[in-house]
C-alpha cells in the first residue's frame, strides 16, 4: 500500500516521461513498462492509471486516439503533446530539486 | 478535451461509457493473455488480473467525472427522469401546464401592457429630468389640466430660463394630408406642433435631414416645414431617403390650413414617436404654423408645456420660479380685463393664486395612462392571483405524486443518495413544468397583449403600444418562472426528501402523505379564486348596468355619415346643398328621419359658461350642440314643451331660435317655463358678438356620458359654413342601406361625398371601451380561477378518499351509514373551503376598493355583488366534491380491507 501511495503524486510525471521517451503507448503498455523499469518496486494498482490518463488528456498534456493493436483489437493509444513536453520539463526540474533536497537532509540530518 | 467536449459528453453518456469500458477491458484482457502465456490457468489469470486492476466501477466513475461535468450530468439525468415521470402522468401534467401557461401568459401580457403604458421611460436623453406643467381645473374627473396658450408659454419660458428650459408640444390631432398632388388620396396623419427647441431639449436627433429647429419659430405662418417619424417614413415611403425635400399638402379647414403646402425637411430618429405612450405621431410641424388666431390669445389653449430641468436644479426652486411668473401674469390679466364680466372679487383672487405644478414627464404625459393605468393594474393583480391558483394546483399535483413515489425516494435514500440530490430532482421537475408553461405563456401573451391593445381605443383611432420583447420582458418571464418553481416546487421537494426510509419501505410505500398537507394549498386556491371571482363579478355587473342605462336617445338604427365638401364654397351654397342632401335622403324608402349635427350626442361641440340669474355663485357649463331641424326625430329625443327646430328656422338669415334640454331649463329658469324666454350669449361660431337667443322648445335630457346624469345642453342651429355629420334613422337592414346612402348623397349634390359610415350604436360602444375591457378580461379570469380552484378541490378530495379507503371500509363494515361516510369526506373539504372563502372575501373586499372608482352603480357590499361570486363558488365546490363523495359511498368494505 505504501508503495502505491508514494507513486500516486508522481504518476503523471512517469506517464509524461514514458510517452516522451517511448512514443505512443496504450495504458496496458505503460503499466508493464513502469513495472519492468522500476524492477517491480513501483507497483501500481493498474486501474488507477486510467483516471490519471484521462485527467492528463483533459488538461491537454497528452492526446489519445484509437488504433489497432498487434493482437488485432481496438486499443486507445496516448501521445504526448507540445504542452505535455513543456510540463514534463518543468516537473522533472521540480522533482530533481525535491529529491536532491530530501536526499541532502537524509544524508546530513 | 475542452469544456465544450465535456458538455457534449453529458448528452451522449452512452458513447463515453462504452469507450471507457472498452479501454479498461482491453487492459484486463491483455493482462490475462500475458499471465496465461506465463503458464497460469485462465481462471487464476482472470482473478490475478482483476486483483491487480482494482475496482473497475469506481475507476470508471472517477474517469467519467473527468470526462463529463458532474453537476450538469446529474441535472440532465434528472431532467430525463423528470420528463419521463411527467409523461407518465400525462393528463394531470397537461392540466397543470395549461393552467399555469394561461396564468403566465396573462401575467406577461399584463406586464407588457403596464410596462409600455406606465413604466417605460421615454426614449429620450435623461427622461427623468423632463417635466410638464399642469394647473388644477376644479373638475373632479380631470383634476389637472395641461394645455396652455401662447402668451402664457412665452412669459413662463422667459421667466424660467436658467432653471428649466420650457418648450411646447401640441396635443396630437388627426389631419388629412395629400402626398401625391391635389388629386391624390387623403391620408389621416397624427400631427403635432412643436416649438423650435423641442427636439433639441428632448435630445432627439434626425435619422435623415434635419429636425424642426429654432429658425422655424421666427414668424407665424412663415415656416412650412415638417418632420416625419421614422415609423411613418418606413411605413409610407419604405425608408426612401429622397423624402427629404419633398412637398405635400396638409388640409385642415378648422385652422385655416386648407391645403397648405409643406416641405419635409427630415426624419426623426428611430424609436422616438412623440411624448405620449400609445399615441405615436407621424408628423411634426413648427409651432409657428399653427392657427394664426392662437398667437397672443389667452383663450386658445392648444399645447402642453414641457421642460428640461437645467443641470443641478432641483424641482422645487424651478417650481417656485414658474409659480411666481404664473401668478404675476394672472395678476396682470385680472387687472387688465377683469377676465370676463361675471368675475367677483373672490373669484379674481382665486384666479390669481391658482397653483401651477411641475409634474415628471419621464414616461410622457398620457391621458391614455390616466384612463387605463388603474384597469391595467387591476388586471395585472388578477393575473397574478391566477398564477397563484395555478401554482397551487401544480404544488398539489407534485405533493400527490410524492406520495406515490415515496417508495422510490426511500429506496434512493437508503442506497445512499443525498437528500440534496432528491430535492434537486424534485425541483428540476417543477422547473420543467414551469419552464414549459412559461414558453407556452409567452406564445399566449404574444397573441393576447396586442388583442388587449386593440380594445383600448375605437377601431378608427387605434392605440399603438410598443410591446417589443426586450430584456425587461425576458427578466419578468424568467423571474416569474423561478419564483413559481421556488414557491410551489420547494414544498413538495422538501416533503419528498424528508421521507423516513425505514417506515416508507416497511409499509410498502403506501403510507403516503396525509391529505392534510394539501389543505393549505386548497384553502389558498379557494381564497384566491374567490378574490378573482368577486372582483370579476363586480366589473361584469358594473358593465351590465352601464350597458342597460337609458341614455335618453335611441342609439340603434341610427347611421352616422361623415361628409366632406370636395371644393371650397360659400356658406350659402354649402347650406343649400346640405338641405338638398337631407331632403333626398328622407325620401329613400327605409329612411325614417335624417338630419345633420356638428357634434355627437355622446360628446359636445364646445361648452359655454353660464351663471344662474339671481344666483351668481351657481355657475355651470352648458354643452353646445349645433344641429339641423329633424335632429330630435332622428335621435328619438322627445320634445317636452314648445317645439323643435323647423325648416324655417334654418332657412332664415339670422335665426336666434334655440332649444334647451330639461336639465338646462330647470337649472337656469327654475320652475318657470323656459319656452319664450331669451338668453344672451355668443353662440355663433363665426362672430364673437353677443346676441339674444329665444328658447323655442325644451327637449328631454340625454346623457353625454352614460355614467353621468344629463348635462345642461343648448341646441343651436348648425352654422351655415358647417355641414357636420349626417344622422340617418333607418328601418331594417342598416348595412345594406349604407352604400345606397353614399350614392344618394353624391347624386343629390356633387359638392359632398361621404367619407365614412358608422352607427350611433358603435359610438355608444366606443365610450364603454374601458368597462368592456375590464368586464371581459376580469370575467374570463374569474371563470378560469373558479375552474382551477374546482380542479384543485376535486384533486385533493379524490386523493383523500383513496387514502382513507381502508378507514371508510372499516366504518362501513362496522355499520356506519353511507351518509355518514359522505359527511366525513365533505366536512373536511367544506371546512377547508369555508376557511379559504373567508380569506378570499376579505381579500376581495380589499382589492375592490381599488376597483371602486371604475364601478358604475355597483357597490362591493350589496346583494348581487356578494351572492354572485359566493353562489358560483358554492355550486362549483359542490360539483367538485360530488364525484369523490360518490366514490366514498361505493367503497366495498371487503375489497378495502383485503387491499392491505
Amino acid at each position: 500500500m505504501a508503495r502505491q501511495d508514494a507513486l500516486q503524486g508522481s504518476l503523471p510525471l512517469l506517464v509524461l516521461k514514458l510517452l516522451a521517451r517511448r512514443g505512443p503507448l496504450h495504458g496496458y503498455g505503460m503499466a508493464t513498462q513502469i513495472e519492468a523499469m522500476s524492477d517491480d518496486t513501483l507497483r501500481v494498482e493498474e486501474g488507477s492509471l486510467y483516471p490519471a490518463l484521462h485527467r492528463l488528456e483533459e488538461t491537454g498534456w497528452i492526446k489519445a486516439r484509437w488504433t489497432t493493436s498487434e493482437t488485432g483489437r481496438r486499443a486507445r493509444v496516448y501521445e504526448i503533446t507540445a504542452g505535455g513536453r513543456k510540463q514534463l520539463a518543468a516537473e522533472e526540474e521540480r522533482w530533481k530539486a525535491i529529491t536532491a533536497a530530501v536526499g541532502k537532509i537524509l544524508k546530513h540530518a | 478535451m475542452s469544456l465544450w467536449s465535456r458538455i457534449v459528453n453529458v448528452f451522449r453518456p452512452g458513447h463515453v461509457q462504452h469507450e471507457l469500458d472498452e479501454e479498461l477491458q482491453f487492459h484486463m484482457d491483455e493482462r490475462v493473455r500475458e499471465l496465461t502465456a506465463a503458464g497460469m490457468t485462465p481462471e487464476a489469470a482472470a482473478r490475478e488480473a482483476a486483483r491487480r486492476f482494482g475496482s473497475p466501477l469506481r475507476l470508471r466513475e472517477a474517469s467519467l467525472d473527468v470526462k463529463l461535468l458532474p453537476w450538469l450530468d446529474s441535472m440532465v439525468r434528472d431532467l430525463r427522469l423528470g420528463a419521463r415521470m411527467l409523461r407518465k402522468n400525462g393528463v394531470v401534467t397537461a392540466a397543470a401546464m395549461v393552467s399555469l401557461s394561461l396564468a403566465f401568459g396573462a401575467s406577461v401580457a399584463a406586464f407588457a401592457l403596464v410596462d409600455a403604458l406606465v413604466l417605460r421611460p421615454l426614449p429620450v436623453r435623461q427622461p427623468d429630468r423632463l417635466i410638464y406643467l399642469t394647473v388644477p381645473t376644479g373638475n373632479p374627473e380631470r383634476p389637472e389640466g395641461d394645455t396652455f396658450s401662447d402668451p402664457v408659454f412665452l412669459r413662463l419660458r422667459d421667466a424660467a430660463r436658467g432653471h428649466v428650459d420650457l418648450f411646447a408640444m401640441s396635443t396630437q390631432v388627426l389631419r388629412p394630408a395629400k402626398f401625391d398632388g391635389p388629386a391624390g388620396e387623403k391620408e389621416q396623419l397624427r400631427t403635432q406642433f412643436v416649438s423650435g427647441d423641442a427636439f433639441d431639449r428632448l435630445g432627439v436627433v434626425p435619422a435623415a435631414g434635419r429636425l424642426i429647429a429654432r429658425q422655424d419659430d421666427l414668424q407665424p405662418g412663415a415656416h412650412p416645414v415638417a418632420v416625419v417619424s421614422h415609423a411613418f417614413w418606413m411605413r409610407r415611403f419604405g425608408g426612401d431617403p429622397a423624402i427629404v425635400g419633398r412637398w405635400f399638402t396638409l388640409a385642415d379647414s378648422r385652422f385655416a390650413l386648407e391645403d397648405r403646402p409643406f416641405q419635409i425637411v427630415g426624419v426623426a430618429e428611430r424609436g422616438f414617436t412623440g411624448i405620449e405612450p400609445g399615441r405615436p405621431s407621424d408628423l411634426w410641424l413648427p409651432y409657428a404654423m399653427y392657427n394664426p388666431r392662437a398667437f397672443g390669445n389667452f383663450y386658445f389653449g392648444w399645447f402642453r408645456i414641457l421642460g428640461r430641468l437645467n443641470d443641478d436644479v432641483r424641482v422645487e426652486p424651478a417650481q417656485a420660479v414658474v409659480q411666481a411668473a404664473f401668478t404675476n401674469l394672472r395678476r396682470e390679466r385680472a387687472r387688465l380685463d377683469g377676465a370676463g364680466p361675471a368675475r367677483s372679487p373672490a373669484e379674481a383672487a382665486r384666479f390669481i393664486v391658482t397653483p401651477i405644478y411641475l409634474r415628471s414627464a419621464a414616461n410622457g404625459p398620457s391621458p391614455l395612462r390616466g384612463q387605463f393605468e388603474r384597469p391595467l393594474w387591476i388586471l395585472a393583480a388578477i393575473a397574478a392571483l391566477v398564477v397563484l391558483i395555478a401554482g397551487s394546483n401544480v404544488a398539489n399535483l407534485f405533493l400527490a405524486r410524492t406520495a406515490v413515489r415515496e417508495h422510490e425516494m426511500a429506496l434512493r435514500l437508503s442506497i445512499g443518495a443525498g437528500r440534496g440530490r432528491l430535492i434537486q430532482q424534485m425541483l428540476v421537475e417543477s422547473a420543467l413544468v414551469a419552464g414549459a408553461a412559461c414558453a407556452l405563456g409567452l406564445l399566449f401573451a404574444a397573441v393576447a397583449a396586442p388583442a388587449v391593445v386593440g380594445m383600448l381605443a375605437p377601431a378608427g383611432d387605434p392605440v399603438h403600444l410598443d410591446l417589443r420583447v426586450d430584456w425587461r420582458m425576458a427578466a419578468f418571464a424568467g423571474g416569474l418562472t423561478v419564483l413559481t418553481t421556488a414557491l410551489f416546487g420547494a414544498g413538495p421537494a422538501l416533503r419528498a426528501s424528508s421521507v423516513a426510509p425505514m417506515i416508507a419501505l416497511r409499509t410498502g410505500g403506501r403510507s403516503g402523505i396525509r391529505a392534510r398537507v394539501m389543505r393549505p394549498f386548497v384553502a389558498l386556491q379557494v381564497a384566491f379564486g374567490l378574490v378573482v371571482l368577486f372582483v370579476g363579478s363586480l366589473l361584469v355587473l358594473s358593465f351590465a348596468r352601464l350597458s342597460s342605462v337609458n341614455p335618453g336617445f335611441a342609439a340603434s338604427d341610427v347611421l352616422l355619415l361623415s361628409i366632406e365638401a370636395v371644393r371650397r364654397v360659400e356658406p350659402a351654397e354649402r347650406r343649400a346643398a346640405l338641405l338638398q342632401v337631407l331632403d333626398r335622403l328622407r325620401n329613400i324608402p327605409g329612411v325614417q328621419a335624417a338630419s345633420a349635427a356638428d357634434y355627437n350626442v355622446l360628446g359636445r361641440a364646445w361648452t359655454y359658461g353660464f351663471s344662474v340669474p339671481g344666483a351668481q355663485h351657481d355657475k355651470f357649463e352648458a354643452t353646445m350642440a349645433p344641429v339641423t331641424p329633424g335632429f330630435f326625430e332622428t335621435m328619438s329625443i322627445p320634445v317636452l314643451a314648445g317645439r323643435g327646430f323647423v325648416s324655417r328656422d334654418i332657412e332664415a338669415q339670422h335665426s336666434t331660435a334655440i332649444v334647451v334640454n330639461d336639465a338646462f331649463a330647470r337649472r337656469y329658469f327654475g320652475r318657470e317655463s323656459a319656452v319664450g324666454r331669451t338668453l344672451e350669449g355668443r353662440f355663433a361660431m363665426d362672430n364673437d358678438s353677443a346676441a339674444d337667443y329665444e328658447v323655442v322648445g325644451v327637449v328631454a335630457d340625454t346623457r353625454h356620458d352614460l355614467r353621468k346624469p344629463a348635462a345642461p345642453t343648448i341646441y343651436i342651429l348648425l352654422p351655415s359654413e358647417r355641414s357636420g355629420t349626417l344622422h340617418v334613422r333607418v328601418a331594417g337592414d342598416a348595412t345594406a342601406l349604407a352604400s345606397r346612402l353614399r350614392e344618394e348623397i353624391r347624386a343629390a349634390s356633387p359638392l359632398f361625398r361621404a367619407t365614412s359610415v358608422t352607427s350611433q350604436a358603435a359610438v355608444v360602444g366606443d365610450t364603454l371601451l374601458r368597462e368592456r375591457l375590464l368586464a371581459l378580461l376580469a370575467g374570463f379570469f374569474a371563470v378560469v380561477g373558479l375552474v382551477l380552484a374546482a380542479v384543485g378541490l376535486y384533486g385533493v378530495l379524490s386523493y383523500s378518499v383513496v387514502q382513507r379507503t381502508r378507514e371508510i371500509g372499516i366504518r362501513v363494515a362496522l355499520g356506519a351509514r353511507q351518509l355518514a361516510v359522505v359527511r366525513t369526506v365533505l366536512l373536511d373539504a367544506g371546512l377547508t373551503a369555508i376557511a379559504g372563502a373567508g380569506l378570499g372575501l376579505a381579500g376581495g373586499l380589499y382589492l375592490a376598493r381599488f376597483a371602486e372608482a371604475l364601478l358604475f352603480e355597483v357597490r362591493p357590499l350589496e346583494f348581487w355583488s356578494l351572492v354572485l361570486p359566493l353562489g358560483a363558488l358554492a355550486v362549483t365546490g359542490l360539483l367538485a366534491a360530488a364525484l369523490p363523495a360518490l366514490r366514498a359511498t361505493r367503497v366495498d368494505p371487503v375489497i378495502a380491507l383485503r387491499y392491505e
